[in-house]
């Protein structure tokens, strides 16, 4: 009897159990490892941070069509990296740049822009994300033409999973307005925070970064739009440029968030990627100093294990560009002509300088800015001294080497030497120019091939590797990623109608004149 | 026992002619053989009709004439008829009928049933067939054996996981998983890697199987194994089991005293190789043999063509004949084996009994560093406290330790993946001497970094994976009065599992470490996961005259949680320790998830007579992962069935006829928690900011876009069926039609990149699975000394997408996939859609080949192929008994679906593939077709671009193949040698058996590999394959049980 009155107690005790039969289910759906919100900057970091690249595989698309078709670092390699290299397509290695910009820094971006655009006391950081979200929105539309702007990286934000595409006309005038508000907009007595990344709060280099971006943006539409180029470039100038490196825009990776592409031919791709000929020739060629910064070349290497002390040298003087337009068997026909021993004997990326795997990346320089001024001032739409712009920039970089590893770092008499050996000529400012651009921005990829673009310089010849599926000589835009035509089909069709087919050919609005 | 019967029966015969007739009273006990009374034996008598039933004990008491007939049935029990001869008191000790497991089914809660009440479709197999002719994962062994159960198993050594899938697949989520429930009680099954698991680390280079919830089960301990196979039998277990339910019986001590029982068993396992590669030309690229030191060349055989006495020099620097290597896998993989050792120590008398076993199982995968052993106990008992007081309880620990499983779908460390692809001219020699240069680092054997030396992965990488499991239930059982029981129970699963790996130390695709460092890497894993679930439940049964009634009332309250803690370290002070403390940069993860489900539920059952049976149940269900004003949910279901054969008169061949009927809905959350809203993560690490000062960084760390008005899913399921027994019951069908509507399906659908997200959670996905399913047993030959059994079972499944948007534009979804390979659903096709894209054709069909560099082209847009569920699956076993030799057979079948056979891709690329070598002679290829102008191609391609080119471009057009196949799955062989044991006191039976196990592919489309051998746990990667997982293995080997 006694039990009995036990087990219809605990009965009793497990009906309570029921009682409340959702109670406490809101807290135990709750994650209480992840927060539901974060401090804005945090995230506006994140968002700074993946703008270079995060993982192996998403440099692939630099490494294999934007340094290759502006000459700069070329594989012979084909199948998984094949690219630039044969101009042909190969669709893995044209999406990490949409996926990437998309995905990890527009996600954040467009968030903290959200977040802040109503927030009195946040109005620098709104206006600091407008200025990235331009920088990231520059990249992806440069690379690919037209694409999603208004309505992108809104999944979360307006629940739209297939935004439309946007004319890029409409999104490089979009870009100017923003850059030109938001710089205009930044505010040194107005609150701002340390734990910003990019520059630490300081608004006057946030407000340089700014106007700078939108002196590249103008730019760009030297072509296309020069009325519009000119009056952005006078309002960027007039809002103030970047002054020197310490301007500079740059990802300072660490032994924790390290440099990928770095890593990636530190690593997976030790003996794949080599300096391209005409790079290497032009350094070369014109006792550039930056040759030794750059180059490294293994004298005499057979093979990968080769590629090792003590045959490692950077004497600029035997530095040895692979030449365009073979592969990893038909390239045996230069070794007699280049005294070389084989494929892997070519120059390559210094791996402990400019891509140690802790080398900073930089978004925008005071370099380019200056050549870039250069160019405007020759076009005569700002006035100043083009020569000595020009020289600035030149030094700018030469000087920024030093920044990558004082093993890299470049003395100043041979800086002084080489700047005035290479004064501007009547008549060739802007190949000039675009030339040390070029140089300028090494690494910096998809800014090398915007401005090839834009300027026609470097005069690069054709790639002459046999069986090039494209049309013209260079390879003019990057394809859409196949998982739009899976997952945003209507709108990719539209775009396809408005730009051309989506291959390697057609032209991106700012270079179709 | 059959000798003894027949005496039995003429012995009655032969007394009826003494005995006249006169009415008397007859009582007696009726117990089964293990000496436990029987309660609920029908006893009828024969010449009127006129029956009763035994009570709790047994005893019974019936008048009838005294030389009357009395029949005895019950159920599980071969009938038993008694002349009565005068006697007055007759106990009847009834034999167990072998067939007899289709007769009682374990339903929900573990409520033991008569097969006869059940108006839905059930599949029960024993411990047995689990146990004799075993493989190391139970479930495995159950492969063709169930109508309308469809497993597979991953091709990632002993742990490998198993995928089970009943009735197809209804939603469009990747996890279609039964519920697995051992004991009344739900046991965790979650898969752990091949994408399939939880808080895994992105960016680490870890791709095993980590092994799935099965592997804890020592198959010895299996008493009998039941599917329910609709959502009927599962509207008691809620949404979880709206796939249907894996209902595992571990035996309990039967009251007959101590009994002591071994059982062991070996088998040896051998990797079967399906390739047909070229063995003409080999390694090198684009036609040039390695000829100076330290090529990279390892995985491409599109070199020379060999010739007597030609030399290749290698990786290593050395020189070797140039010559082919065949028999790769019989050269790498060595012989496995696997040892199980059970010990059982049982004990019972009227009060309750017990049953303890222990085992250790071993198992050397074929992979020589591999090795999985596994030890269990296993304790199951019964104890009644007082006439109404009962306790019960199973408990089963396991201890597992999976070292070195070997990584597969991937290529870092996966062995199977290289030696896949090694060129078929590289000496495993070479590779076994030169795994180390002189400085310790990796000797590279491909430019394809992550192709590295299959040995220097078996010596330098290792993982090891831990569980210990302890999952049980204890139940109190109160007996209020005859008619009226409470019963309370508590049950937990909880499992804590170590997993520990490396990155070895001068492995060449990971950096340099800094200076003073050496590089590698080290992962420490710990996730604990626990199950609980606390429930009641409440039971009437009344019987009035002809009617009864049966009600069940309960609730149930479920929790689990799930923690991960992990540390990964980068580059060591120390080379060769691999250490948290010896590590340069450390990056540590913790997460949790938790979520509940609160239940209540009733069921009542009304009979009429013996023949008519309806049950109807209702559900609640309140899921702590929807909204608040969606979670709770209530659903029915309504069963019915009829015995038309106790009804009506049948003809004399008709000796069981059962007509069956049921619709039932199931609601289900279907969804991971916090699913409900967005989500931010702190990076790791703090991040220096231009004056060096660290700071925050952190931001959204999903790609799924949260939905916040998450509701449950529905299905609801009608069936019919049809059971018969015929011929002195020598032949049986059994038949069901199933019709099921799964819709509000979350799925995660595949949005544009440009969204900032991958996926977004939807809640409008609507599918139809519908099909059929048969069992027939037949027995053509039953004589003394020579049997003939056949049971054969059979499905027809199929399905359609019904809905999958909220707008009619939104008819396709994407739901896994990838390198060209894809699996959508589409609005009007059968759920799993493969597409994949085609060679560029022109109108006339003529494939298309770029004028420049004469590669073949491709459409843009990915076209349909083929559908990845097959449509009709099943088994046939053939069991024949020859003068006590037990010999048995099971071939089984998975016909009409399509697969990308991707491993052929690889092939391909590399080389391999006998596609290859058109052209070789040549030394170009011209693909024959036309150019973008129109005009006939007649553009030379290098051959090593020419084949490289469709994975470049994602074509695999050429690798769509039926993934059909029949196979002579198992087979045995077994003897009783007890009668031969009279003179041996102590040792009260032994049987042996000789196994063997994936004996032979009877039949297969796809060209070098085995259709099934693939490792994809999710139903959005079904039926593509890209590196192949480990080799799938013949089991050959013997069972042997002795009983003291």
């Amino acid at each position: 009897m006694k039990l009995k009155k036990l087990f219809i107690s605990g009965l009793v005790l497990l009906g309570f159990m029921f009682q409340g039969c959702e109670k406490g289910f809101d807290n135990l759906n709750t994650n209480r490892v992840d927060p539901v919100s974060l401090d804005p900057q945090f995230v506006m970091n994140k968002g700074i941070i993946d703008a270079t690249y995060r993982d192996n595989f998403a440099t692939l698309q630099l490494l294999c069509y934007d340094f290759g078709i502006v000459q700069q670092v070329i594989t012979p390699f084909g199948s998984s990296l094949s690219g630039g290299n044969y101009n042909i397509f190969n669709p893995s290695n044209t999406t990490p740049i949409w996926v990437n910009f998309y995905q990890s820094v527009l996600k954040q971006v467009v968030y903290v822009i959200d977040k802040t655009k109503a927030d009195q006391n946040k109005t620098n950081l709104y206006n600091e994300a407008r200025i990235w979200k331009c920088y990231a929105f520059m990249i992806l539309t440069d690379t690919y033409g037209d694409i999603p702007y208004n309505e992108a990286a809104k999944g979360f934000l307006e629940g739209i999973s297939k935004p439309k595409y946007d004319k890029q006309e409409l999104i490089y005038k979009d870009i100017l307005k923003e850059l030109d508000e938001a710089s205009a907009a930044l505010d040194a007595s107005k609150p701002t925070s340390v734990g910003d990344i990019l520059y630490g709060g300081n608004i006057v280099r946030w407000k340089k970064f700014g106007y700078s971006l939108l002196l590249r943006a103008a730019m760009r539409l030297t072509r296309i739009d020069p009325a519009a180029a000119q009056t952005y470039v006078k309002k960027a100038v007039a809002g103030g440029l970047m002054q020197s490196n310490a301007d500079n825009s740059v990802m300072r990776h660490t032994s924790l968030y390290q440099n990928w592409i770095a890593v990636h031919l530190t690593a997976r791709e030790k003996a794949n990627f080599y300096l391209a000929k005409p790079f290497v020739d032009f350094l070369k060629n014109n006792n550039d100093p930056r040759l030794q910064s750059i180059s490294v070349r293994h004298v005499g290497a057979k093979s990968g294990a080769d590629q090792a002390a003590p045959r490692t040298t950077n004497d600029p003087t035997v530095q040895i560009g692979m030449p365009m337009g073979y592969d990893d068997v038909s390239i045996k026909n230069t070794f007699a002509t280049y005294g070389t021993a084989s494929l892997y004997d070519y120059s390559q990326v210094n791996l402990t300088t400019i891509l140690k795997t802790d080398a900073p990346e930089y978004h925008l320089t005071y370099g380019q800015t200056q050549l870039l001024l250069a160019e405007a001032i020759v076009r005569g739409w700002t006035t100043g001294d083009a020569d000595a712009t020009y020289k600035l920039g030149i030094r700018a970089h030469m000087l920024q080497m030093a920044e990558y590893d004082i093993k890299a770092a470049i003395a100043a008499d041979k800086i002084q030497a080489y700047v005035d050996a290479n004064t501007l000529q009547a008549g060739k400012q802007l190949e000039q120019i675009n030339n040390q651009y070029w140089v300028a921005s090494f690494i910096n990829g998809s800014e090398t091939f915007a401005n090839f673009r834009r300027s026609g310089f470097p005069a690069l010849t054709k790639n002459p590797y046999p069986g090039s599926e494209i049309k013209g000589n260079f390879i003019s835009r990057l394809p859409y990623p196949d998982s739009e035509t899976i997952t945003n089909q209507e709108n990719l069709n539209s775009a396809i109608k408005n730009q051309g087919p989506n291959d390697l050919n057609s032209k991106v609005w700012w270079d179709s004149k | 026992m059959k000798k003894k019967l027949l005496f039995l029966s003429f012995f009655t015969l032969v007394c009826q002619f003494f005995v006249l007739a006169q009415t008397v009273t007859i009582s007696g006990k009726v117990t089964g053989s293990n000496k436990d009374p029987l309660a609920g034996v029908n006893v009828q008598i024969s010449e009127s009709g006129q029956g009763t039933i035994t009570d709790a004990n047994g005893n019974y008491a019936i008048k009838a004439s005294s030389n009357a007939t009395l029949i005895f049935s019950y159920v599980g029990y071969l009938d038993k008829s008694i002349k009565l001869s005068g006697a007055k008191e007759v106990n009847v000790v009834m034999t167990n009928d072998p067939k007899s497991l289709q007769d009682v089914v374990v339903t929900a809660l573990g409520i033991k049933k008569e097969a006869k009440r059940l108006g839905f479709a059930t599949a029960t197999v024993s411990g047995d067939a689990m146990s004799t002719n075993r493989t190391s994962n139970p479930m495995s062994t159950l492969q063709g054996k169930l109508s309308g159960v469809n497993i597979s198993t991953m091709g990632t050594g002993p742990t490998g996981s198993t995928k089970i899938r009943i009735r197809g697949q209804s939603s469009f989520n990747s996890v279609n998983q039964p519920l697995i429930v051992v004991n009344g009680v739900p046991m965790d099954n979650t898969t752990y890697g091949l994408g399939g698991g939880i808080g895994a680390r992105s960016g680490q280079v870890n791709s095993s199987d980590g092994g799935d919830g099965f592997s804890s089960i020592n198959p010895d301990d299996i008493e009998s194994i039941t599917v329910l196979k609709g959502a009927t039998a599962s509207a008691l277990y809620g949404s979880r089991a709206k796939d249907g339910v894996v209902m595992i019986t571990t035996k309990k001590g039967s009251g007959k005293g101590i009994g002591i029982e071994y059982n062991a068993n070996y088998t040896t396992d051998k990797a079967l190789d399906f390739t047909d590669f070229q063995y003409e030309y080999g390694q090198g690229e684009r036609g040039v043999r390695p000829t100076s030191a330290y090529p990279q060349s390892a995985v491409w055989s599109f070199g020379e063509k060999f010739q007597p006495g030609m030399r290749q020099v290698l990786f290593d620097g050395e020189d070797w004949p140039y010559a082919p290597v065949f028999n790769r896998y019989d050269k790498f993989y060595r012989k496995g084996t696997n040892l199980t050792n059970t010990v059982t120590l049982s004990n019972g008398n009227e009060n309750g009994s017990f049953r303890l076993s222990m085992s250790n199982s071993e198992n050397q995968g074929i992979l020589s560093n591999n090795v999985f052993n596994k030890k269990t106990i296993n304790l199951g008992f019964s104890q009644n406290i007082n006439k109404a007081l009962s306790v019960q309880g199973n408990v089963n620990y396991s201890n597992e330790y999976n070292k070195n499983p070997p990584q597969v779908n991937t290529q870092d460390m996966a062995i199977p993946t290289v030696i896949y692809t090694l060129a078929n001219s590289m000496p495993f020699e070479a590779m076994q001497q030169n795994q180390l240069m002189p400085n310790g680092n990796e000797f590279v054997m491909a430019r394809f970094l992550v192709r590295n030396n299959p040995y220097f992965s078996l010596n330098k990488r290792f993982e090891n994976i831990k569980r210990d499991r302890l999952l049980g239930n204890i139940s109190i059982k109160y007996q209020i009065n005859k008619w009226l029981y409470a019963q309370g129970r508590v049950a937990q699963d909880y499992y804590a599992r170590y997993q520990d790996y490396n990155i070895p130390n001068g492995y060449a695709p990971i950096p340099a470490a800094p200076t003073g460092f050496i590089n590698g890497s080290y992962t420490q894993d710990l996730r604990r996961f626990r199950e609980r679930n606390y429930d009641f439940l409440i039971g009437a049964n009344k019987k009035i005259s002809d009617f009864g009634v049966d009600l069940t009332l309960g609730g149930n309250q479920m929790y689990r949680s799930t923690e991960y803690n992990s540390v990964t370290v980068q580059d060591f002070v120390q080379p060769g320790l691999f250490t948290i403390m010896n590590g340069r940069a450390k990056d540590p993860l913790y997460s949790k998830s938790e979520r509940g489900v609160n239940s209540l539920y009733g069921s009542a059952e009304f009979s009429y007579r013996t023949f008519l049976f309806l049950n109807v149940t209702a559900r609640n269900d309140w899921f702590s992962t929807l909204a608040a004003d969606a979670r709770s949910i209530l659903y029915p279901s309504v069963t019915g069935s009829f015995i038309f054969s106790e009804k009506f008169k049948m003809p004399s061949w008709i000796n069981y006829g059962k007509l069956r009927a049921a619709y039932a809905e199931v609601g289900d959350d279907n969804v991971a928690p916090y699913s409900n809203a967005l989500y931010f993560g702190v990076n790791n690490n703090l991040f220096p900011n231009p004056s060096g000062a660290t700071v925050p960084v952190g931001g959204i760390n999903t790609t799924l876009v949260p939905n916040p008005a998450l509701r449950p899913l529905r299905v609801s399921e009608s069936e019919v069926g049809l059971e018969l027994k015929m011929f002195r019951s020598r032949v049986g069908l059994d038949l069901s039609y199933f019709y099921k509507i799964t819709k509000d399906q979350i799925l995660a659908a595949q949005i544009s990149d440009a969204s900032g997200f991958t996926n977004k959670l939807i809640n409008i996905g609507e599918s139809m699975n519908k099909g059929l399913e048969m069992q027939l047993t037949f027995s053509p030959i039953r004589t003394k000394n020579f049997s003939w059994d056949v049971n054969l079972n059979g499905a027809y499944n199929t399905s359609k997408v019904l809905k999958l948007g909220s707008s009619p534009s939104d008819t396709v979804i994407s739901v896994g996939g990838g390198g060209g390979r894809t699996i959508k659903q589409v609005v009007g096709m059968p759920v799993g859609a493969l597409y994949t894209f085609l060679f560029r054709r022109d109108a006339k069909g003529n494939q298309v080949f770029d004028k420049a560099s004469g590669r073949p082209l491709r459409n843009d847009i990915p076209a349909y192929v083929g559908n990845i569920l097959p449509k009709y699956f099943g088994g046939i076993t053939n069991s024949f008994t020859i003068y006590g030799v037990q010999i048995s057979s099971l071939i089984d079948f998975r016909l009409g679906a399509k697969m990308i056979a991707g491993s052929n891709m690889n092939a391909l690329r590399h080389g391999l593939h006998k596609m290859t070598l058109n052209g070789r002679a040549e030394g170009f290829v011209i693909g024959k077709g036309v150019n973008q102008d129109g005009g006939v191609n007649t553009t030379k391609s290098d051959i090593q671009p020419f084949y490289e080119t469709p994975n470049v471009l994602g074509v695999n057009e050429d690798f769509v193949f039926n993934s059909g196949f029949w196979k002579l799955r198992q087979l045995s062989v077994g003897y009783d040698f007890t009668k031969y044991l009279s003179s041996i006191k102590f040792i009260k039976g032994i049987k042996a058996n000789l196994v063997a196990n994936n004996v032979l592919i009877l039949k297969k489309w796809t060209e070098n590999m085995d259709p099934e051998n693939v490792a994809n746990i999710s139903d959005n990667e079904t039926g593509l394959d890209f590196w192949t997982p480990l080799p799938p293995t013949r089991t050959i080997g013997f069972n042997l049980n002795i009983k003291f």
